[in-house]
């Protein structure tokens, strides 16, 4: 009886756990590559659909960056130019503009480094 | 809205523990001894798939192979904990900087983070300033080599919120700075408060860094070639350039974005033949408002790797000239592109200052020096360099030629004539090697070359070091 129930607990984690895929693992709608350089993202203005999977492949072309959305808590480095990428993926679950910017500094031009995601 | 649990979270794993044993009760009535073990080898088929390490052993007993299944699924789940949630990324971590412990934003539900942030963080030191710094060594034909710690720059920012932000930048200069003797400096060279208010218009106040040319605002050493920065952009366009004042600053869309400021006025009284406008900033000393200047620039970033921008400055300069008034005005048109291993940069920039005839008299009576300030004054430069190595390399090898052209004396005001030695060409060639993006081993040769038959141009031998961080 117990190995049955081991049996079926395991089974049925298994499942569980490929069912739970679903976002981290399954091909996101869109993948949109970002290049970071002082000042400025490019693309800085991104325009999603309501309920999209989206891959955000962030890049530099200079020294290494941050890459923060305040509103969905996400904050990452971005290395430098020549040492990698990141992938940041994210649903748009609502409409609205969301903000992104660079969270590292990065010279005088740091703050106005900055982007909008817009979910329509 | 109600965020959605992110995966990874205690929440999103009790989640998938009900849905596993809901899914069990309906497994455990359905399925036969015979069906249940062809279905355990699915799932182990399934779990070699997730992880190609894992090896299915049908020859062995059912209890063994759920314990090495068992096992796998153990440390399959915490894999994917600490992939989907990194440790807070970077220093120091806010509050919501950890995707584990975020319920996402209102519109944006986080899902995940992969890629080399990991090793960009934690393969370095961060401190709570950034900066840069400058080491040369200059030998001019005929003089020996002299060391200079040229800059020591930090540089303070501060958020106050997400849309009131602070910015700074303290530079010493040579190293040294002892009163009334001529030695460094210790200059504030930003100083600004941004009042982010729309993508489109912001605004920024305090000392700012005038929008002119290309290296003012970007003057990080691994940010250009060379050893000094381009004669044209120290010369015709002051460097570093900054001034007290206000503006506003926006990203229009399509790759378009702006600054224009009003900022405290060029003091003419300090306009000389050699280097035209530049000893005129004021760089927030003593400086006046009372005729403010206006600058702005447009640039165009909308393809990656290609920067187009223009600038247009105009303002009255005679705030300590009594009686003269006159108007500088300086417009500039620049340009850089990378195409795989190349990079490509130019600018060009003229001046004009009104009434010189008037002010370099009025100089004359003030100093007894006749400073012969040209009425126009014209500068460019155009720099290819090319990536000796392969981009893919970590390290960066950086050949580059840069040929300068540059006359403070372009047109002269009735009754003044130009000063060959001041009608300027250079080429600068040299190296630039980047072990890491940031730091920047540099050597150059600097071929000068004027206009007079009496004043020869001195060529120049250069080394420096720069780093940012």
């Amino acid at each position: 009886m117990v190995v049955l129930m081991r049996y079926f607990l395991t089974l049925a984690a298994a499942c569980g756990l490929l069912l739970a895929q679903s976002d981290a693992e399954r091909k996101p709608d869109r993948v949109i590559s970002i290049s970071a350089e002082r000042f400025t993202f490019n693309p800085s203005k991104v325009t999603l659909k309501q309920g999209e999977l989206v891959e955000f492949v962030l890049t530099s072309d200079d020294t290494d960056h941050g890459f923060r959305i305040p509103s969905a808590g996400i904050e990452v480095a971005i290395p430098p130019q020549g040492r990698g990428e990141v992938r940041v993926r994210f649903i748009a679950k609502e409409k609205g503009k969301f903000m992104f910017e660079c969270s590292r500094p990065c010279g005088a031009g740091h703050n106005l480094m900055r982007g909008t995601i817009e979910v329509k | 809205m109600q965020a959605a649990p992110v995966p990874g979270t205690p929440v999103k794993r009790l989640s998938r523990i009900i849905l596993a044993l809901a899914l069990s009760l309906s497994i455990g009535q359905a399925q036969n001894p015979t069906e249940l073990e062809k279905r355990l080898a699915d799932l182990e088929r399934k779990m070699k798939m997730l992880d190609p390490s894992f090896l299915p052993a049908p020859e062995l007993a059912i209890i063994q192979r759920l314990d090495a299944l068992e096992a796998r699924l153990d440390n399959a789940l915490s894999a994917r904990s600490s992939v989907v949630a990194p440790a807070a990324p970077l220093p120091p971590p806010p509050p919501s900087a950890n995707l584990a412990s975020t319920q996402g934003g209102p519109g944006l539900q986080p899902v995940s983070v992969s890629g080399d942030f990991q090793k960009a963080v934690d393969s370095e030191t961060r401190l709570p300033v950034a900066g840069y710094m400058d080491f040369h060594v200059n030998k001019e034909s005929g003089d020996s080599f002299r060391p200079d710690f040229h800059r020591f720059v930090l540089l303070f920012g501060h958020s106050f919120s997400d849309r009131i932000k602070f910015w700074s930048e303290l530079e010493l200069e040579h190293s040294l700075v002892e009163g009334g003797e001529e030695s460094g400096e210790v200059a504030l060279e930003q100083a600004y408060l941004d009042f982010l208010i729309t993508p489109k218009f912001n605004l920024r106040a305090g000392m700012l860094l005038t929008p002119v040319g290309i290296i003012n605002e970007r003057h990080e050493p691994p940010a250009f070639n060379g050893v000094e920065r381009p004669f044209v952009e120290s010369i015709i366009i002051p460097t570093t350039w900054r001034e007290l004042g206000f503006g506003f600053t926006g990203d229009l869309g399509k790759g378009f974005r702006y600054r224009t400021y009003l900022t405290s006025a060029l003091d003419a009284s300090r306009f000389n033949a050699e280097f035209g406008i530049a000893e005129g900033k004021s760089s927030g000393f003593d400086s006046s408002m009372r005729n403010p200047a206006a600058v702005a620039r447009l640039e165009y970033a909308g393809v990656r790797r290609l920067t187009l921008g223009t600038s247009l400055y105009t303002g009255l300069a005679g705030y300590n000239t009594p009686g003269i008034n006159p108007r500088v005005t300086i417009v500039n048109f620049d340009g850089r592109y990378s195409y795989r291993r190349l990079d490509l940069r130019g600018l060009f920039a003229n001046s004009w200052v009104s009434k010189a005839g008037a002010l370099n008299q009025r100089l004359r009576q003030q100093t007894g020096v006749n400073p012969n300030v040209a009425s126009q004054m014209r500068g460019y430069y155009v720099e290819p360099a090319f990536h000796l190595l392969p981009r893919r390399f970590r390290h960066d090898v950086i050949a580059f030629t840069r040929y300068e052209r540059y006359n403070t004396q372009q047109a002269m005001p009735v009754g003044y004539l130009p000063l060959p030695q001041f009608n300027r060409s250079s080429w600068v060639t040299g190296l630039t090697y980047k072990p890491v993006p940031d730091v920047a081993l540099k050597f150059d040769y600097v071929f000068n070359r004027n206009q007079s038959s009496v004043v020869n141009a001195l060529n120049g031998l250069n080394l420096g070091v720069g780093w940012w961080f």
